[in-house]
C-alpha cells in the first residue's frame, strides 16, 4: 500500500491514479510509453466482477474461481475485503445477468474465507428488509435472486421461510381486497426465485417448492380486474387467442418444471465444476454453512414509488412456423424475459450498455440455450431436433418491445426503449435488422386489432427508428395497401407514419424514399416552406381586411387599428347571416400564424403578443373557441406537426380549454368527415396529448405534499376542482366516442341509406372502439392512481399523527374532508 | 446524495467541456479531481465532502450541438418533446447571416426531463446526423455562446473537412463560400 500512497512519485510498480491526470492536462506530453504496472488487488478484482461472465470463451468456474482466488489471497486488503461485499450487491441491483456469476464467485470464496458470506448475508438481509419496506419490489425480487443462489450454502431451510413470509403477506393482500396488485406482484417475485434456488441447491428443495406453488395457485391464477383494460390486443368476437397474465403463466410452467425434475435448462449454473476438478467440487460441498440473518417483514406491505399493474405476456414473434423465442408453456420463456427486463429497466442511464447485454444474453444462459448469434431466420428450419431454434436478436428485441408496448406505461419513457433499439441495431446490424423487420411486418399485419394506443406507439416508434437509419425500409412490400381507404387501419398507419417521418426531416427527402404509389400520399402543400396565405386570394371572404390585419400584425401597430378592421369583419359577417365571432377569429387567427410562419419562435412570439385578444376571442363563445383550432389546424393542415405544438401552446396560455380540445376532434372534426377523422392519428394525437396534459396535471396535485398544515384545505379545494373536471373531461370524451363506436351519431345515421352496414360505417364503429378503449382505461387508471395516492397521504398522515405533531390533525381533517367529495363524485 | 459510483457509466453527466470552462474555474480543480476518480478503476474516494454548489444540480436546459445548418427548430421540436414538453427553444444563430449555425439550447420544464434527454436523445441522429447533448446552466439573454470572428462557430473555423449540413468546408481555412440562405432551401418547413 505504501506504493500506493505514494501518489505521483514514480515507483515503477505502482499504480497511479493521477496518471490519466498527466495525460489529460499536458498533451505535450513526451513520456516514452506507458510503463506497465499491476493494479492493486481491489482494482483488479472490482475490474473483473464488473465484467463477468462477458468473455464468452472462458469457462465460467474458471472466471469465477480466479476472481474468488484473487480476493481470498488478498484477504488482508482491507480496502479488498470492504468494497468486495459492496460491489457484489451493487452489481445484484444493476446488472442483474449477472447475479449467478457473482454468486459462484462467493460460493468458492466460501472454501476459503466463509467470513465473507456472513458479512455478505448480513449486508443482503438489512438490504432486502428494507426494500420490503419501502416497497421497492424489483429491488426485492433482485436481492432474493442473489440469496437464492447461495441457498447451496445456507443453513436450515434457507431462503424458503422468507418466501413463506413474503407470501402470508400476499394473501392477506389478496383477502383484503380483489384489486390489490402487490399481493400478486409478491407471488410473481416467489415464482420467479424459486427457479434460482432449486438450481443452487438441486435436489433438495423439491417438496418444499411444491408445497409452495400448491399455495400461490389461488392467487397466481386469479385474472385481475383491470387485467382486460391492459390486452395489448382488443379482443374481438370469436378469437382463439386469450392472452394470458403473466403470473398465471409462470405458476403453469413452473408447475411443469416441477414435474420434470426442475431441469430449468436454460438458467447457468458457474458454481458447477466439471467432474475432473475433483478437488474444488468436494471443497464447495464441504464449505462452511451460513445462518440466514433475520429479515423481518412489516405486518402492512405497500405498493412502492412504481404503480403495479398485472402484466401480460407479450411477444412479436409468437404463431411462428419456427419457434425462433421460448414458447410460452416453457420456464424459459417467463425466466429469460424477466432478466432482460430487469436489466433493460435498471440500466436507462446508460443505453449503450443495455444494447449490450441484449446483444450478449447468451453469454448469460446456460450454454445451447440459443441457436448461435445472427443465424438468419430461414436458416432455423434447418436445425436439428434437440439443438435450440432460439434466435438470441429475437428474444432481446422481443424483451424491449414488450415495454414498448406495456400498457398502461412502461417504467421509462417511451423514447428510452426506442434508443435500445437504436443502439441495439447500431451494435449488431446484420443480426438485429432483420429482427425488426420481422417484428414490424408482425405488427403492422395486426395493426387493426392492435389496441389504439399502442398503434399509436408503433407508428412514432417506426418513424423515429428510420430517422435513424437513412429512413430507408421496404415499402414495396405495402404498396397494395396505399390503394385502400384512408380510414383502413393499414392505410392510417402508413399516413401517419409519413407524416413523423415528414416532422423529423422534410417531405421532398421523404418523398425520395419512397417507391413510386407512395408518392401520392405526399402532396406538393408539404412540399412547401410556408402554407398559402388564404387572404392573399380575392375569392376569399374577407380577403381585404386578411391582409390588412396581417399588415398591421407585422408592423405591431396598436390595438385600437386592428380593433377597427375586426369590427368591420364582424358587420359584414352580421350582413353575410355567419357567426361574427367566429369569422373574426377565423381571420385574425390565420393572421397571427401566418404572420409567425417561418418557425415556432415567430408563432409563439406573434401569439404572446397577442394572447390578450386571442383570450378575448376565445372567451366570447364556444364556436369561437373551437374555430381558433380550426383556423390552427387548416393553415398547418399539410404539417400537422407544427399545428399540434401549436394548440399545446394555446393551451398553456388557457386561451384553449381541454374541452375545446375534445369538442372540436370528437363532435366538429369526425363530424365534418362522418367519423373518418377518428382514422387520422394527429387527431388521436392532440387529444390524447391533451388529455396526458390534464391528467398529469392532477397527479401532480394528488401527490404534492402539504407545505403547511393552513394551505392544506386550499389545496384540496383546488385538487378537488381539478380532479372534478378531468372527470367530467372524461365523461365528455366518453359520450361523444360512444355513439361514434355504436353507429348512433347523427352524422352516420344521415349519411348511411338504411342498414348502415357499409365498409366505411364499419370502420367508423371500429375506430370509435378503439379510441373508447384508449381513453377508458385511461380514465380507470387515473381514478386508480387517486386511490393510491388518497391511501398514501391517508398512511402520511397517520405517521404524522403517530408522531403526536399537533398539525397533523388538521391534516387528517383536510383527508377526510376529500375523501367525502370523491365519494359523491364517484357516486 | 449520489451513492456509490454505479458498476456502468451514466450517460446524464456534463461532458468535460462544461467542467473545463474557464467561467467555472473555481470549481474546477476539485471536479476535474471527482472526475478522474470516476473515470479510473479505483474505489478508494466514494466523496468524502461535498464539491461546492453543482451549477447544473437542477439544470432544465440542454445545448445540442452538431446540427445541420438547415436543421428547423420543428425537427428538434420534434424530437425533443419526446423526452418532455419543451419550455422554451433558442436556435444559434450566425451572428451576421441571422441563419442557423448548428446549435441550439433546448429548455425543458423539469430536470428530469434534461437528464432523461442526455440519456435517451443524445447521441441519436437527428436530420440523419448524430447529435451532442450537454446540461447547461440555462441560456440568458444577451448571451455571447461560442460563436467566433466568422460569425458562426469556432468549431466551423477549424474544420478541415467537408460538412454539406454546415456549409460545406470550414469557414477559417477558405473565405465562407456564397452562403445558402437559409429561406432558400427548397423543401424545409419552417
Amino acid at each position: 500500500m505504501a506504493d500506493y500512497d505514494r501518489r505521483g512519485s514514480g515507483g515503477d510498480s505502482s499504480y497511479n491514479p493521477k496518471k490519466r491526470r498527466y495525460r489529460d492536462d499536458d498533451e505535450h506530453d513526451r513520456r516514452g510509453p506507458r510503463r506497465r504496472f499491476d493494479a492493486p488487488p481491489h482494482v483488479r478484482v472490482r475490474k473483473q466482477l464488473v465484467a463477468i461472465a462477458e468473455n464468452a470463451m472462458r469457462p465460467w468456474h474458471e472466471e469465477a474461481q480466479a476472481i474468488a482466488t484473487l480476493f481470498t489471497d488478498n484477504w488482508d486488503d482491507e480496502l479488498l475485503r470492504a468494497n468486495f461485499v459492496d460491489l457484489i450487491l451493487q452489481l445484484a441491483v444493476e446488472q442483474p445477468l449477472k447475479t449467478p456469476f457473482t454468486a459462484a464467485v462467493v460460493l468458492v470464496a466460501n472454501g476459503a474465507r466463509p467470513e465473507v458470506v456472513d458479512l455478505l448475508l448480513g449486508k443482503l438481509a438489512a438490504l432486502i428488509e428494507g426494500k420490503i419496506g419501502a416497497g421497492e419490489w424489483r429491488e426485492v425480487k433482485l436481492y432474493l435472486k442473489l440469496l437464492a443462489c447461495l441457498q447451496g450454502c445456507l443453513e436450515g431451510e434457507g431462503v424458503f421461510p422468507v418466501l413463506e413470509e413474503l407470501f402470508a403477506r400476499a394473501v392477506d393482500l389478496q383477502t383484503a381486497s380483489s384489486e390489490d396488485t402487490v399481493g400478486t406482484e409478491i407471488v410473481k417475485i416467489i415464482l420467479l426465485t424459486l427457479p434460482y434456488v432449486m438450481v443452487a441447491a438441486p435436489g433438495q428443495w423439491a417438496q418444499k417448492a411444491a408445497d409452495l406453488m400448491e399455495k400461490t395457485e389461488i392467487i397466481a391464477s386469479e385474472p385481475h380486474t383491470l387485467q382486460a383494460l391492459i390486452e395489448p390486443f382488443q379482443p374481438e368476437a370469436g378469437e382463439e387467442s386469450q392472452p394470458q397474465s403473466l403470473i398465471g403463466l409462470l405458476q403453469t410452467q413452473l408447475q411443469s418444471e416441477a414435474s420434470n425434475g426442475w431441469a430449468l435448462s436454460c438458467l447457468p449454473r458457474p458454481w458447477e465444476f466439471p467432474l475432473e476438478e475433483v478437488e474444488q467440487r468436494s471443497k464447495l460441498d464441504d464449505a462452511a454453512k451460513h445462518a440466514l440473518p433475520t429479515i423481518t417483514i412489516p405486518q402492512t406491505v405497500i405498493a412502492g414509488p412504481r404503480p403495479l399493474f398485472p402484466e401480460i405476456s407479450f411477444s412479436v414473434y409468437a404463431n411462428q412456423d419456427v419457434e425462433s423465442v421460448p414458447p410460452l408453456t416453457t420456464a424459459a420463456a417467463s425466466l429469460i424475459r424477466d432478466a432482460l427486463l430487469d436489466t433493460i429497466n435498471v440500466l436507462h442511464f446508460n443505453r449503450n450498455i443495455t444494447a449490450r447485454h441484449l446483444i450478449d444474453l447468451d453469454c448469460y444462459f446456460a450454454p445451447r440455450t440459443f441457436a448461435a448469434r445472427a443465424t438468419p431466420f430461414d436458416k432455423l428450419r434447418d436445425i436439428e431436433a434437440p439443438k435450440s431454434t432460439w434466435k438470441p436478436e429475437d428474444v432481446a428485441v422481443d424483451a424491449v418491445f414488450s415495454q414498448l408496448f406495456q400498457l398502461p406505461t412502461p417504467e421509462h419513457k417511451l423514447v428510452y426503449y426506442h434508443s435500445v433499439l437504436t443502439e441495439a441495431c447500431k451494435l449488431a446490424p446484420a443480426a438485429i435488422a432483420p429482427s425488426l423487420g420481422r417484428a414490424i411486418r408482425h405488427l403492422y399485419r395486426n395493426t387493426t386489432r392492435l389496441d389504439l394506443e399502442l398503434a399509436s406507439r408503433f407508428m412514432d416508434w417506426f418513424a423515429h427508428h428510420l430517422s435513424n437509419f437513412g429512413f430507408t425500409w421496404k415499402w414495396t412490400e405495402w404498396v397494395d395497401d396505399v390503394y385502400l381507404s384512408d380510414a383502413h387501419p393499414r392505410k392510417a398507419f402508413i399516413a401517419g407514419a409519413l407524416d413523423k417521418e415528414i416532422r423529423l426531416s422534410f417531405a421532398q427527402r421523404i418523398k425520395n424514399t419512397l417507391p413510386e404509389p407512395y408518392k401520392e400520399l405526399i402532396s406538393a402543400e408539404m412540399e412547401k416552406d410556408m402554407p398559402d396565405f388564404k387572404f392573399a386570394n380575392d375569392d376569399t371572404p374577407f380577403a381585404a381586411e386578411g391582409r390588412e390585419i396581417a399588415g398591421l400584425l407585422k408592423r405591431k401597430a396598436p390595438d385600437e387599428e386592428i380593433d377597427a378592421v375586426i369590427q368591420r369583419i364582424q358587420s359584414q359577417a352580421i350582413d353575410r347571416e355567419i357567426d361574427a365571432l367566429v369569422a373574426s377569429t377565423d381571420v385574425f387567427v390565420t393572421c397571427v400564424l401566418h404572420v409567425g410562419s417561418k418557425s415556432l419562435s415567430h408563432v409563439l412570439a406573434a401569439i404572446e403578443r397577442t394572447k390578450d385578444r386571442l383570450a378575448d376571442a376565445g372567451a366570447a363563445s364556444d364556436a369561437a373557441r373551437t374555430q381558433i383550432i380550426s383556423a390552427t389546424m387548416a393553415y398547418w393542415s399539410a404539417h400537422p406537426g407544427v399545428a399540434l405544438s401549436i394548440i399545446e401552446k394555446l393551451l398553456n396560455y388557457s386561451i384553449l380549454t381541454p374541452e375545446t380540445v375534445i369538442n372540436w376532434a370528437l363532435v366538429g372534426r369526425a363530424g365534418n368527415s362522418r367519423g373518418e377523422a377518428l382514422s387520422i392519428a394527429h387527431v388521436y394525437e392532440m387529444v390524447f396529448n391533451t388529455v396526458i396534459k390534464v391528467t398529469g396535471r392532477v397527479r401532480q396535485l394528488v401527490v404534492k405534499p402539504a407545505l403547511l398544515p393552513s394551505s392544506d384545505t386550499d389545496e384540496a379545494e383546488t385538487r378537488d376542482r381539478e380532479i372534478k373536471s378531468m372527470r367530467a373531461l372524461f365523461a365528455a370524451i366518453e359520450d361523444a366516442l360512444a355513439s361514434w363506436a355504436t353507429g348512433s351519431k347523427d352524422e352516420m345515421m344521415e349519411a348511411s341509406e338504411g342498414e348502415g352496414d357499409s365498409e366505411g360505417e364499419k370502420l367508423v364503429r371500429m375506430w370509435g372502439e378503439r379510441w373508447r378503449r384508449v381513453f377508458r382505461r385511461r380514465a380507470a387508471i387515473e381514478e386508480a392512481f387517486l386511490v393510491e395516492a388518497e391511501k398514501e397521504r391517508a398512511r402520511k398522515a397517520e405517521e404524522a399523527a403517530q408522531n403526536g405533531e399537533a398539525e397533523a390533525e388538521v391534516v387528517a381533517e383536510g383527508l377526510t374532508q376529500t375523501m367525502d367529495t370523491e365519494g359523491e363524485a364517484v357516486a | 446524495m449520489r451513492g456509490p459510483r454505479a458498476t456502468v457509466e451514466r450517460l446524464d453527466q456534463p461532458s468535460a467541456y462544461f467542467n473545463s470552462r474557464d467561467s467555472w474555474t473555481s470549481q474546477n480543480k476539485r471536479r476535474r479531481f471527482d472526475k478522474d476518480q470516476r473515470d479510473g478503476d479505483d474505489d478508494t474516494n466514494m466523496q468524502a465532502e461535498q464539491p461546492e454548489e453543482d451549477p447544473l444540480k437542477d439544470a432544465t436546459t440542454l445545448y445540442v450541438g452538431n446540427l445541420s445548418f438547415y436543421t428547423t427548430e420543428e425537427q428538434v421540436y420534434e424530437l425533443f418533446s419526446k423526452c418532455g414538453e419543451i419550455k422554451r427553444l433558442v436556435m444559434g444563430l450566425d451572428r451576421f447571416n441571422k441563419t442557423p449555425c448548428g446549435f441550439c439550447f433546448v429548455e425543458y420544464y423539469t430536470h428530469q426531463d434534461a437528464l432523461d434527454c442526455m440519456k435517451y436523445i443524445g447521441g441519436t441522429k437527428l436530420d440523419e446526423r448524430v447529435i451532442r447533448t450537454d446540461l447547461d446552466p440555462g441560456f440568458t439573454e444577451g448571451r455571447q455562446y461560442g460563436r467566433g470572428k466568422s460569425g458562426g462557430q469556432v468549431r466551423d473555423e477549424y474544420r478541415e473537412d467537408f460538412d454539406e449540413g454546415r456549409g460545406g468546408v470550414g469557414r477559417a481555412v477558405h473565405p465562407p463560400p456564397r452562403t445558402r440562405d437559409y429561406d432558400d432551401e427548397p423543401g424545409r418547413l419552417k
